[in-house]
């Protein structure tokens, strides 16, 4: 069933807790990695797993495919370490692997799906900025945050008080 | 969507390993290495001295910034499904002086019977000592560090301090010093609360301010008054209180031998404005739960000396987190508690890396 890896860019406080996670699970290197720009605004970059994903069309390998959850994967046997998907992306997600000599990027967690756990980031951000599931669910989730983001900045503090529960 | 899961890496409680330990501190670290641990089936007892745990995500950070019952449900859930045992409003001391956040301690445990009674102990105690600089006046009524500032503020949010404990800033004018991430929480609670006036003073320019320009050109937009190459000589004071405060136009000094440039005080530009709080975000220090000699180094700024296994220079004793780190974020917290938690589980079952 489709699934989405989703990171709104509006709730994350680039605490670096995704990037933390996920690069102890990956032996030291992290999928999602969190970027500062000039104006001090903190981005995660990780792979968004395009629907339709350029990386896929572009790879002369073939070497790169989508499993049942729409996950966008780099076969490391078949991958010839080209570049052509880091050329192509979008968001310069591939990231070529000295040690195995192929591409790698973020597999949505592929190892933790198979036992029913969704990706890690997703479950340890605590802005709650990394939304995963089925699109719909995602994307009802993030219209939910936003409107009660609209409503603290319109509606004063003290009228809030004892009013349902804290956000 | 619910809450953290700090045990992310298991869907239940695996068979249990009979080791015993403590984790010191319920902070990001505390809690991710408990999650870890747990996983591994440890038994794991988490203490600390607040009444809920959660550390500085909880008690610190603005909820506008990381939501409440994303820490809380997290923490429940570590409780219910994992078998985690808090331990609140307990201290862990061995001589500790009074540091911030002591205010709802019920009770003290000796930092020694902890390692006596377990297998292995983790100390995720974070910074909790808050200094304000010391010039004249900075022991005037409505002088605050910023972290107790933020920390009344949440304490009161999440029910456990009466609002009358919180500095009424309502009306009056406040002035934050810094610009960091944590003045620039300071100066936006201080506008949520209803300040007339928030100044926000840094002895550099917008350029260099930590927490970026965005961030303050948000809080110019909020209006908030940005005064950058500033730096307070004295706070000046009537019947003890606040009335205003003395700052001083800066300027960068020639490269040093390290090549950075000082903002160093021009002469003469002094002036004054008129304030009825001042809450100072210059920085935290290190509170490892001993002041006393126990045999674990600290370095000299305080920080808990740790080896690549996260062991401080005691046998079975760990650290992770702020208090090695020094003032970090959540996740170098998250991400130290969990190379820790790893280590200890090597350690214990005496597993070669
Ligand atoms: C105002 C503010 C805003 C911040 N904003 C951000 C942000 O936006 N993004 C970000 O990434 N980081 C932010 N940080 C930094 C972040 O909160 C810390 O880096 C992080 O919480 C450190 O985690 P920790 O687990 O090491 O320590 P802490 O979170 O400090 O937890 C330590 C715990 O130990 C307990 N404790 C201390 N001494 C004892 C003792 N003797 N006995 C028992 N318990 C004890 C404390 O009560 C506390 O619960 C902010 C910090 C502050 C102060
Ligand atoms: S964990 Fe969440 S809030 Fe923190 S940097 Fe990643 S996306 Fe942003
Ligand atoms: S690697 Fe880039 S192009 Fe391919 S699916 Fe991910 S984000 Fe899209």
């Amino acid at each position: 069933m489709r699934k989405v890896l989703h990171v709104d860019y509006s709730l994350c406080i680039g605490c670096e807790t995704c990037q933390g996670v996920c690069e102890f699970i990956h032996h030291g290197k992290p999928n999602i990695r969190v970027y500062y720009t000039v104006t001090g605004i903190p981005i995660p970059i990780t792979c968004r797993h395009c629907e339709k994903a350029p990386c896929i069309e572009v790879c002369p390998a073939g070497a790169i495919f989508r499993d049942h959850d729409g996950a966008v994967i780099i076969n490391p046997n078949k991958c010839i370490g080209c570049m052509m998907c880091l050329a192509v992306c979008p968001f310069g997600v591939p990231t070529f692997d000295v040690k195995l000599k192929a591409m790698t990027k973020c597999d949505m967690c592929a190892d933790r799906r198979q036992l029913g756990m969704p990706p890690a980031c997703s479950e340890m951000c605590p802005a709650e900025a990394i939304f995963f599931g089925k699109p719909e669910e995602v994307e009802e989730e993030i219209r939910r945050r936003t409107a009660e983001k609209i409503a603290r900045e319109r509606i004063s503090k003290v009228s809030l008080e004892g009013v349902g529960k804290l956000i | 969507m619910g809450g953290m899961n700090f045990a992310f890496h298991c869907r239940e409680k695996p068979r249990p390993t009979g080791k015993k330990v403590a984790v010191i501190g319920a902070g990001p670290a505390g809690l991710a290495a408990a999650g870890c641990l747990v996983c591994q089936g440890h038994e794991v007892h988490v203490y600390d001295k607040l009444p809920e745990p959660g550390g500085l995500m909880l008690f610190g950070i603005p909820e506008f910034r990381i939501p409440i019952y994303r820490v809380r449900e997290g923490c429940e859930r570590l409780e219910k499904a994992f078998g985690v045992k808090y331990f609140p409003r307990t201290k862990v001391c061995f001589g500790n002086p009074k540091e911030n956040g002591d205010e709802f301690v019920e009770r003290e445990i000796d930092f020694e019977e902890i390692v006596r009674n377990y297998d292995a102990v983790l100390i995720a105690t974070g910074t909790w000592n808050a200094y304000v600089p010391t010039i004249p006046g900075s022991d005037l009524e409505g002088v605050f560090p910023a972290l107790e500032y933020l920390f009344r503020i949440k304490s009161a949010k999440l029910g456990y301090m009466d609002w009358s404990k919180v500095p009424p800033v309502e009306g009056k004018k406040v002035i934050v010093i810094g610009a960091g991430h944590t003045a620039v929480d300071a100066a936006l609670e201080s506008v949520n609360l209803g300040a007339e006036k928030v100044y926000l003073s840094y002895r550099r320019t917008i350029h260099e301010a930590p927490a970026g320009a965005y961030e303050i050109n948000l809080l110019q937009q909020r209006g908030v008054k940005w005064l950058e190459r500033t730096m307070p000589v004295k706070i000046i004071g009537e019947n003890e209180r606040v009335r205003a405060i003395e700052l001083v136009k800066t300027r960068l000094s020639e490269p040093d031998e390290t090549g950075r440039r000082r903002p160093v005080p021009i002469e003469g530009s002094n002036f004054q404005i008129d304030v009825d709080y001042v809450v100072c975000a210059v920085g935290q220090m290190p509170t490892p739960p001993f002041s006393k000699e126990t045999g674990i180094a600290l370095d000299r700024k305080g920080r808990i000396v740790v080896d690549s296994r996260h062991m401080t220079s005691r046998e079975g004793v760990f650290a992770a987190g702020d208090v090695v780190l020094g003032p970090s974020k959540v996740g170098k917290a998250v991400k130290d508690g969990l190379y820790a938690a790893e280590s200890i589980h090597y350690w214990l079952m005496e597993v070669k890396e």
